[in-house]
C-alpha cells in the first residue's frame, strides 16, 4: 500500500506520522480511486451466482416447494431447498458454547420470521439466478405470528437474572423521595444499514475453504465455517481486506453464508451470494426494539435518592439477544439506592444483533431523558442537574474510575456551545415560526479489552510489514497500526505496509465494542519492539556490522537510520545494515496473552468472546465518556424537527489519530440523529413483515439532514485501559445523542416525546 | 444510442442460451455491445437485462463502482454518462452504448495525479469505510460542474442523493467546498 503524498512539508511529517498525529488514511488512496477491492469483488474463474428465496410468512411450516420451473430456467445449476442442500453440523455460539443441535440446515422448514431463507438458486450469471429465484413456488401452513413487542400475544417475556442490578432499597427510597418522576421510553427496531450489503464468495479446493466475506471477526467466522463443514480450523481462510461498514452486523457467519459455502461445496465451483437490500433487513438482526421505565426519586435540592429501572427487549422465537438496558442507568449518576431488571420477549423476528453501542445506546436514551425530566420537575438547569449528581466513582462496581473526564466534557461542550445563554423554560427561544430548543445529554461506553497479537517483519530493503487478521471497516486500523509500527521502530510511515483482513495472518479477536484499536496498537507496539530489539541486537553483535566494534549498549533508529545514541560513529539505513549482515528479514510476533497460555486458550481467545477482560477487572472501572449539546429547530406549524447545531465533547482517552477519531465520533453522532428523528423498522401487523426494508422507506440521514458538528477531545491518556492510553472511540459517539435531541425538542416545544423516532405527528 | 433491437430473438429463431421457456418469461438473447468506459472501448456479450452496474462489476472487473442497494436509493453506483451523473444500477448497459462513461477508475490522470475532488476527500477525511465514496466523488465532481457547490447549504442539498452510513457528511461538504474553490476557473 502506498501512502499518498500529502500537502505538508517534510518537517511536518514526523508530527503527523507519530502516534497521536493527524495522518490521513493510508488506505485512502485505494478507496478514492476505486482500487480497493472489497471482499466479494474478487474476480474468480468459473464464478457462479446464488440468489435466496425468502419466506413470505412470519410463522408456520413450509409444506412444499416447487422448483421445476426454476430448475429448467436458463443458466440454472442448482435449486437448493431444505431437502436438497447438504447436511451441515451444528456450530458453537460466539461464547464457544457447543450447539444445541448436532445438525444445521440454513434453509428453513419451520419458519420463525418473515424473509427467512427457504430456498436458493445457483446459476451461471446473477441475472439468471435472480430470474429463476422468482420461479420458485413455496407453499406454507401459516400459523399466527407475534409481530412485535406490542402484539397482544407477546406477554411479559423471560426475566434475565444476569441483567439484574440492585443496591440499597430502591423501591422504599423512591416512595419516600419528595420529588419523583416516572416515565416510559421506547426505541424501535433499528438497522445497521451498512452501505456494503452482506454477502460472500465461497470457494472449495479439496477440503480447504476460502471465503471472501466482509467480516468484523475473521477468526470467529472461520471457526463457524470449520465447524459447519467438519474441517480443521486451519482449512478455512477468511479474506476481508476492506469492509464497507459493519456497525456490529458483520461479526458472525450467518445462514446465507452457510448456503453459499454449501452450494460451492455441492457444485464444486465458487459461489457468490450477495443479499439484496431488502434481504439486508431480514437476514440478520438490527437493534432490538426496547421498552424501559425509569423512576427517579430525589431530594428537593436535586440529589438523587433512588433509581428504579425496568427494561424489555425483543428477541427471536429461536434465538436469544439481550440488549443490556441497565448498563448506563447503573453508572451515570451517584445514587444510594438502585434497582434494574430486564426481560426479553420472543417475537417472530430474525435474532436481533449488535448495532452501534448495543445496550448503552437505548439505556442512555432512558436515563438521560429521565434526568432531564427530573431537572424540569425541580426547576433546575439540566446541566446543573447532572453535575449535582456526578458519580465520583462507579456506583455499581464501587470502584474508582480509571479516568472520567465527563465534568471536563460538560464544561468544554457548554462553553463551545454557549449553554450559558440558554433560557431554561420550554418554548422560550424562537426565531419567527421556528421554536428553538437546546438540549444536553451524556453518554458512555465501557472499555472492552482483550488480548491480541501481531506480526511485524523488517525486510531486506528496510521496509516494514505489519500483519494481523484484524480488520479496517473505516475506523482507521491500517493507519494507526502503521503509525504505531513506524513510531516504535523509528521509520517513516511510508516504509510501513499494513496487511489486514486475512485469517492466515496473526490471530485477532472480534472487532466490536471499540476494542480493536487498544488491543492492536498494544500488540503491534510489542511486536515492533521485539523486531527493533532484534535489529539492534544484530547491529551490535554481528561481526560484519560496523556497530560491532563500538562496544555500545544500544543504538537508536530514527527516520529509518541506525546510529549510536550520541550520534558518534557510523550511521546506516536499515537496508544497509540488513545487507552487511546478510539478513533477508527479521520476523517478530508479539502478543499480549498471559505467559503460559496454552494453544487451546489462544484459540478460544481469538475465536470466541469468552476471554474478554471485564472493564471492572482489578482496581478500576474503565469507560469512555461524552457530553452532547444539541440545538433543534421545530417548525411551529408543521412539527418538523431539524438539528441545526451539535457540539460534543468526548473522552476517549488518548487518541491514536485525532483526524480519524473525530470522523468516527461524528459518524456516531450522525447515526444518533437518524435514530432520534428518522429510523424505525415498521412491521406489517398481519404478516410480521418489515415493510420499509429499503433505503427509501427506512430513512437514513442524508447530507441535507446534517449540520456542522463540532467535536472536542477532553480525554487524557488512561494507562489502565490500554497499552498506549486510549479508550474506546467508535461506539461512544452515538450514545446520548438521541436523548440530547429529545431533550432539545422538549425545550423547544414543551412536549416530551419518549418514543423514538421523534416524527412530526408526535409533535402536532 | 444503439439502434439494435434488444427483444427480438436471433434470425435463426433459437435463443443462444438454447433453453426453452415457460412462455411467460421469454428467454433473453445476448447482445454484442461496445461500451466506452474511461476512454477505452470494451466489447461485451451480455443479456439485455444486464445493468450498467453489473456489467462494470461482474463482466469488466471495474469494481470501483459500488452496489449498495441496486434500487436507485443510495447513490453508491453513481457514474458519469456524457459527463452527467447517472445511477448505474438503474441504467441498462445497452442504453449507454455509444456514450462516454466515466467511472471512479477513470477520474485521476493517467500518471496517477488525483482529481481535485479525490485529493480533497483524502485531505478532509471525507470517508471511513469507503464503500459509498466512489459514488460520492463522482457525484461531487458533477455537483461542482453543475454549479451546485456555491454554498455549504447548496452542497448538502445536491449531495443528498448519496447516502453515507459512516456519517462522513460534514467532511464531504468540506471536501466539495475545497475542491470547488480549487477548480474555480
Amino acid at each position: 500500500m502506498t501512502v499518498h503524498d500529502m500537502k505538508h512539508a517534510a518537517s511536518d511529517s514526523a508530527r503527523l506520522e507519530a502516534v497521536g498525529g493527524r495522518l490521513s488514511r493510508v488506505d485512502g488512496p485505494a478507496k478514492i480511486t476505486g482500487a480497493a477491492h472489497y471482499a466479494f469483488e474478487q474476480q474468480l474463474e468459473g464464478l457462479t451466482h446464488a440468489v435466496l428465496v425468502g419466506a413470505t410468512i412470519a410463522a408456520g411450516k413450509v409444506t412444499a416447494i416447487d422448483t421445476r420451473a426454476a430448475e429448467t430456467a436458463p443458466g440454472v445449476l442448482a435449486v437448493l431447498t431444505p431437502d436438497t442442500i447438504m447436511a451441515l453440523k451444528g456450530a458453537s455460539d460466539w461464547f464457544g458454547n457447543p450447539p444445541a443441535l448436532s445438525t444445521y440446515c440454513p434453509l428453513a422448514r419451520e419458519v420463525t420470521f418473515s424473509g427467512q431463507h427457504v430456498a436458493a438458486v445457483v446459476a451461471e450469471t446473477f441475472e439468471q439466478a435472480v430470474a429463476a429465484a422468482a420461479l420458485v413456488k413455496v407453499w406454507y401452513d401459516e400459523t399466527p405470528a407475534i409481530v412485535d413487542l406490542s402484539d397482544g400475544k407477546a406477554g411479559d417475556g423471560i426475566p434475565i437474572d444476569a441483567m439484574a442490578k440492585e443496591w440499597g432499597d430502591a423501591q422504599a427510597a423512591f416512595a419516600a423521595a419528595p420529588v419523583r418522576i416516572c416515565a416510559a421510553y421506547n426505541t424501535p427496531r433499528e438497522f445497521q444499514a451498512a452501505m456494503e450489503p452482506h454477502g460472500l464468495i465461497a470457494r472449495w479446493e479439496g477440503d480447504e475453504l476460502t471465503v471472501w466475506e466482509p467480516s468484523q471477526w475473521l477468526d470467529g467466522m472461520a471457526r463457524t465455517y470449520a465447524e459447519w463443514f467438519g474441517v480443521p480450523f486451519e482449512n478455512v481462510r477468511l479474506v476481508s481486506p476492506y469492509i464497507g461498514g459493519g456497525f456490529g452486523s458483520k461479526a458472525l457467519a450467518l445462514a446465507h453464508s452457510a448456503v453459499a459455502a454449501a452450494a460451492a461445496r455441492m457444485l464444486g465451483r465458487p459461489v457468490k451470494l450477495v443479499l439484496n437490500r431488502p434481504q439486508n433487513f431480514t437476514s440478520y438482526g438490527g437493534r432490538a426494539a426496547t421498552r424501559q421505565t425509569v423512576a427517579i426519586g430525589a431530594d428537593r435540592d436535586g440529589k438523587i435518592q433512588s433509581i428504579v429501572h425496568r427494561g424489555v427487549n425483543e428477541t427471536a422465537v429461536d434465538g436469544m439477544w439481550v440488549e443490556p438496558l441497565g448498563s448506563v442507568t447503573s453508572i451515570m449518576y451517584a445514587t444510594p439506592n438502585f434497582s434494574s431488571k430486564q426481560n426479553v420477549v420472543r417475537v417472530n423476528t430474525v435474532v436481533p444483533g449488535a448495532k452501534r453501542a448495543p445496550g448503552e445506546n437505548p439505556s442512555a436514551f432512558g436515563i438521560e431523558c429521565a434526568i432531564d425530566e427530573l431537572a424540569y420537575e425541580l426547576g433546575l438547569d439540566p446541566l446543573e442537574m447532572r453535575l449535582i449528581n456526578y458519580a465520583e466513582q462507579d456506583p455499581h462496581a464501587k470502584k474508582p474510575w480509571s479516568t472520567r473526564q465527563l465534568r471536563e466534557a460538560f464544561a468544554a461542550g457548554a462553553e463551545a456551545f454557549g449553554w450559558a445563554k440558554r433560557s431554561n423554560a420550554p418554548r422560550s427561544m424562537r426565531e419567527d415560526r421556528q421554536l428553538i430548543g437546546w438540549g444536553v445529554a451524556a453518554g458512555t461506553y465501557p472499555v472492552r479489552r482483550a488480548h491480541g497479537e501481531a506480526v511485524v517483519n523488517i525486510l531486506a530493503d528496510g521496509s516494514v510489514e505489519v500483519e494481523s487478521s484484524s480488520i479496517d471497516m473505516g475506523q482507521g486500523t491500517y493507519t494507526i497500526l502503521a503509525q504505531t509500527a513506524a513510531e516504535t521502530l523509528g521509520v517513516p510511515v511510508s516504509q510501513v505496509s499494513v496487511k489486514l483482513g486475512d485469517s492466515h495472518f496473526a490471530r485477532a479477536g472480534v472487532t466490536g465494542g471499540s476494542r480493536l484499536a487498544g488491543v492492536m496498537t498494544g500488540a503491534v507496539h510489542k511486536a515492533a519492539g521485539q523486531a527493533l530489539d532484534e535489529l539492534i541486537g544484530l547491529a551490535l553483535s554481528d561481526p560484519r556490522s560496523p556497530f560491532h566494534r563500538l562496544q555500545a549498549n544500544t543504538l537508536v533508529v530514527k527516520d529509518g537510520r541506525i546510529a549510536s545514541p550520541r550520534g558518534e560513529g557510523p550511521e546506516l539505513s536499515i537496508a544497509e545494515l540488513m545487507s552487511v549482515v546478510g539478513r533477508e528479514r527479521i520476523e517478530a510476533k508479539g502478543d499480549t496473552l498471559p505467559a503460559r497460555t496454552t494453544p487451546e486458550e489462544r484459540y478460544a481467545n481469538y475465536t470466541t468472546i469468552a476471554k474478554s477482560i471485564p472493564h471492572t477487572e482489578g482496581d478500576y472501572s474503565r469507560h469512555s465518556w461524552c457530553a452532547h449539546f444539541v440545538e433543534v429547530r421545530v417548525d411551529e406549524d408543521f412539527g418538523t424537527v431539524r438539528v441545526s447545531r451539535v457540539v460534543s465533547a468526548l473522552d476517549s482517552g488518548r487518541l491514536y489519530n485525532p483526524k480519524l477519531a473525530e470522523s468516527q465520533w461524528k459518524g456516531g453522532i450522525i447515526m444518533g440523529i437518524g435514530q432520534a428523528l428518522l429510523e424505525e423498522g415498521i412491521v406489517d401487523r398481519r404478516h410480521g413483515r418489515i415493510v420499509n426494508g429499503n433505503f427509501a422507506d427506512y430513512m437514513l440521514p442524508t447530507n441535507a439532514d446534517i449540520p456542522d458538528i463540532q467535536t472536542i477531545s477532553v480525554g487524557i491518556p488512561d494507562p489502565h485501559s490500554s497499552a498506549l492510553g486510549g479508550k474506546g472511540v467508535g461506539e461512544l459517539g452515538i450514545v446520548g445523542v438521541a436523548p440530547a435531541i429529545a431533550n432539545a425538542v422538549f425545550h423547544a416545544t414543551g412536549k416530551r416525546v419518549r418514543d423514538l423516532p421523534i416524527t412530526l405527528e408526535k409533535l402536532i | 444510442m444503439s439502434s439494435q433491437t434488444i427483444i427480438d430473438p436471433p434470425e435463426d429463431g433459437h435463443f443462444r442460451n438454447g433453453v426453452a421457456t415457460n412462455g411467460l418469461t421469454p428467454s433473453p438473447t445476448t447482445l454484442s455491445l461496445h461500451l466506452t468506459i474511461n476512454g477505452r472501448d470494451h466489447a461485451l456479450e451480455i443479456e439485455p437485462r444486464v445493468t450498467l452496474l453489473d456489467a462494470l462489476r461482474e463482466r469488466l472487473a471495474l469494481t470501483g463502482t459500488k452496489k449498495g442497494c441496486d434500487q436507485g436509493q443510495c447513490g453508491a453506483c453513481t457514474v458519469h454518462v456524457d459527463g452527467e451523473r447517472v445511477l448505474a444500477c438503474l441504467t441498462l448497459a445497452a442504453q449507454v452504448e455509444g456514450r462516454s462513461i466515466t467511472t471512479i477508475e477513470g477520474l485521476a490522470d493517467e500518471d496517477g495525479t488525483l482529481h481535485a475532488v479525490q485529493a480533497a476527500f483524502l485531505e478532509q477525511d471525507a470517508f471511513q469505510c469507503g464503500y459509498c465514496t466512489p459514488g460520492q466523488i463522482m457525484s461531487a465532481v458533477a455537483c461542482i460542474r453543475e454549479g451546485h457547490a456555491g454554498s455549504d447549504e447548496e452542497i448538502r442539498e445536491y449531495m443528498a442523493g448519496n447516502l453515507c452510513r459512516c456519517g462522513a457528511y460534514p467532511h464531504i461538504v468540506a471536501a466539495v467546498r475545497q475542491a470547488a474553490q480549487e477548480l474555480r476557473p
